[in-house]
């Protein structure tokens, strides 16, 4: 009797070797995914689009097609639609950034731009900078360009300015290809970086001469405190990456991207060669929605509700989680992080929450090598408050239940007890 | 003339939904273009209600992990008198503790790995966690498996080459099952050894040689097209052949299995098989090891389906379903 190799995709093989180094954890697409009907998820940041007025949207939606049909169902412009990049032009004034409507590219969502700037700048081998923990989606976008990512960690003041020196002082001038960061309210880390470290990183940059991408979806959803200027506005020579996926809609795929001159003339090629140019139909939707409703007070409505899910969230967590857990007390965005004692695995512990019903994203999927993996990410945006309460709740009897296991291995010396001092976010 | 109605249960709350519900869907298609009336159900509080209403002649077990594999929808199948594929409750409860089916390989002299089993009230109330240090003594030198007693598609389980990473791999194993298997890693081919009862009696099809690209085949190799290779027939010797097959055997019967199982092996340097764990309900997925095997000997996957169908609505009136046995 032969045997026969078993082939599930014959053209298995024969795939582009950095599609290898794009991995996604099986186990936590599964549980991810985890479809029961009476399960909490603090898993994806979705922002609250059940809040997002129907009836305007559909009126705009209408009105792109009625009056600019043309436009809207054809071919446009690789860079956007000038009515909307003027648009964007105002919304970054309001953020304290200047520019022109020629300085800036539409994308399809911010996660284009990350694909496009990867396309552009990286070759495999290359070095890039990021937080550490930082965007998954930022990782994915990067990996498939093969560079090797270094992560700074960050505290409560966002990235960690002095490692991030000693980290260049190490690779010397023009010795990654970028330093990529989320300022604001970061995902996963849920903290923000101080104006001070603002300043220092830029100088840093500048030292080093260094791109910065400043990846900003959260900017606006802050909750208390005052306006933080964003990297762009303090130098002209970072990109910039926006997104209408929290001001309005994810639906609508539509993002920008403000870049100096030369790069984004090499962005607009990679772009070309992505999709031509964007949704036009999407863009003229865009316009309608932002010149002919109340936008802002929906924005507001909806900071008000993540606000208030924050807060619950803190509440719940201060009340039931156990003294070895410590967590970020995010200012605005969508994501609390969560860091547990070294030796707990987050991947195990969703087995167990996944079972009593919540869910969330284990830690070590926001780095590019096996950190994390005594983390958790929970997403405060999108469950209603009394599923919050509930969640944390479970969560926590959860964790207690590794923690008294975990409290017979410490008293007998199989390993050692406290937190790990360095990669805290 | 449509044919009798299945049930086909699937979902469920084990770690293991996603991979019942693939499983589930494509059972459902089998049945369907084999003429049955079919009902896809998920285990939901009004199951019970649901099955008394619509009465299935049978119902199609597709369900994997605690719940579906452990006994208790067998059992509950039993009190309502349903017939059901696959083993009953005794062999299903057996196989699914592998701590419990280890201890009776051992005592009928099939081989399996040596091991140590410690639950987590060991360490939470009794201290256990101080004599991890005797742990080589018993289950061999490093390399060393550690793994959840109850638990499917290899979820928890990590392979440690030494002391230091002992009690991280039990704290993770412990988070899937109150017990832990630390167990002698056997350096060899992987093997899936599916049992199937047919009109002759017990047919065990040709091992499936499981080869990870990383090295163990764990939930990421398990689900992931590419990441692992598979040889169907196992590329091995005729006479460790000829082990593999009387061992399939032993362990079915032993266990009591009846219609289905699919037993575990890894082949030793010296060519002993030695038995890992059996599976009262495998995997019919897009990647799983029976259809593999089924495919091997020319059974389709409606070949499987309709011949474990089959087999449930024959217990329909002997009453074999409510001896809780084989």
């Amino acid at each position: 009797m032969g045997t026969a190799r078993v082939v599930f995709d014959r053209w298995d093989g024969r795939y582009a070797e950095r599609l290898g180094s794009v991995r996604s954890s099986a186990v936590r697409d599964l549980f991810a995914a985890a479809s029961r009907s009476d399960m909490i998820s603090f898993a994806g940041g979705m922002p609250e689009v059940r809040q997002v007025p129907t009836e305007a949207v559909a009126e705009a939606a209408r009105d792109a097609i009625l009056h600019e049909g043309a436009a809207a169902l054809q071919y446009g412009s690789s860079d956007g639609r000038p009515q909307l990049r003027t648009i964007i032009v105002e919304l970054m004034a309001e953020i304290g950034v200047r520019l022109g409507a020629d300085e800036l590219v539409v994308t399809a969502g911010a996660q284009q731009g990350l694909d496009l700037l990867a396309k552009t700048f990286l070759d495999p081998g290359d070095v890039i900078i990021t937080e550490g923990p930082t965007y998954v989606g930022a990782l994915q976008a990067f990996s498939a360009y093969q560079p090797q990512v270094i992560c700074i960690p960050m505290d409560d003041d966002g990235m960690r300015v002095d490692l991030l020196a000693d980290e260049l002082a190490r690779l010397g001038p023009r010795g990654a290809k970028f330093i990529y960061t989320i300022p604001n309210f970061q995902n996963p880390g849920g903290v923000t970086l101080t104006p001070e470290r603002r300043r220092r990183l830029l100088e840093l940059a500048r030292e080093y001469d260094i791109p910065v991408i400043e990846d900003d979806p959260y900017g606006r959803l802050r909750f208390e405190g005052g306006h933080v200027k964003p990297l762009r506005a303090l130098d002209d020579e970072v990109i910039y990456l926006g997104t209408f996926s929290k001001i309005f809609a994810p639906g609508l795929r539509l993002g920008w991207m403000t870049a100096p001159r030369p790069i984004l003339a090499k962005v607009l090629l990679t772009k070309q060669a992505a999709d031509l140019c964007g949704s036009a139909f999407a863009q003229v939707t865009a316009e309608r929605y932002f010149t002919g409703t109340r936008w802002r007070k929906v924005l507001q409505g909806l900071t008000r509700t993540y606000a208030e899910r924050r807060d619950v969230m803190l509440e719940a967590l201060d009340e039931h989680f156990p003294p070895e857990a410590r967590w970020t007390r995010p200012e605005g965005g969508f994501f609390v992080w969560v860091e547990l004692p070294e030796f707990l695995d987050a991947n195990a512990m969703l087995a167990e929450a996944v079972e009593n019903g919540v869910t969330f994203v284990p830690g070590d999927g926001f780095f590019p090598d096996e950190r994390g993996c005594n983390c958790m990410r929970l997403a405060f945006c999108y469950a209603s408050p009394d599923d919050i309460r509930e969640g944390v709740a479970r969560l926590a009897s959860v964790l207690e239940d590794r923690l008294e296991l975990y409290r017979a291995f410490i008293a007998a010396g199989a390993i050692s007890g406290g937190l790990r001092e360095e990669g805290a976010a | 003339m449509s044919r009798e109605k299945v049930a086909v249960l699937m979902g469920g709350r084990s770690l293991e939904r996603e991979v019942s519900l693939a499983s589930g869907e494509r059972v459902v298609d089998a049945l369907t273009s084999l003429g049955y009336r079919v009902l896809a159900l998920d285990i939901t509080p009004e199951l019970v209600e649901t099955l008394r209403a619509e009465r299935p002649d049978c119902c199609y077990i597709a369900l994997h992990g605690k719940d579906g594999e452990d006994g208790t929808i067998q059992e509950l199948l039993e009190f309502l008198g349903i017939p059901y594929t696959g083993p009953g409750v005794t062999a299903s409860a057996l196989a699914w503790d592998k701590a419990v089916a280890k201890r009776l390989f051992l005592e009928n002299d099939i081989p399996t790995p040596p091991w140590v089993t410690l639950t987590a009230d060991a360490f939470k109330e009794a201290g256990a966690a101080t004599a991890l240090d005797l742990i080589p003594s018993v289950a061999g030198d490093y390399p060393l498996v550690v793994k959840p007693a109850k638990q499917g598609s290899a979820l928890g389980l990590n392979r440690i080459d030494e002391a230091s990473l002992l009690a991280e791999a039990l704290l993770t194993a412990l988070g899937y099952d109150d017990a832990a298997i630390i167990e002698k890693w056997i350096d060899g081919p992987e093997l899936a050894v599916s049992v199937l009862n047919g009109l002759g009696g017990i047919e065990v099809l040709p091992p499936v040689e499981i080869v990870a690209k990383s090295g163990l085949f764990d939930f990421q190799a398990m689900y992931t097209q590419g990441e692992t290779d598979y040889f169907v027939p196992a590329r091995l010797q005729m006479s460790v052949f000829a082990e593999v097959e009387r061992l399939a055997r032993k362990v079915h019967e032993l266990l009591g299995c009846r219609d289905v199982s699919r037993v575990d092996m890894v082949v030793g340097a010296d060519g002993t098989p030695y038995v890992l764990e059996c599976n009262t309900s495998p995997g019919m997925t897009q990647t799983s090891l029976l259809p593999m095997a089924a495919k091997a000997v020319g059974l389709s996957f409606q070949d499987v389906v309709e011949r474990l169908t089959q087999a449930a609505l024959s217990r329909r009136d002997s009453g074999t379903n409510f001896n809780t046995g084989v």
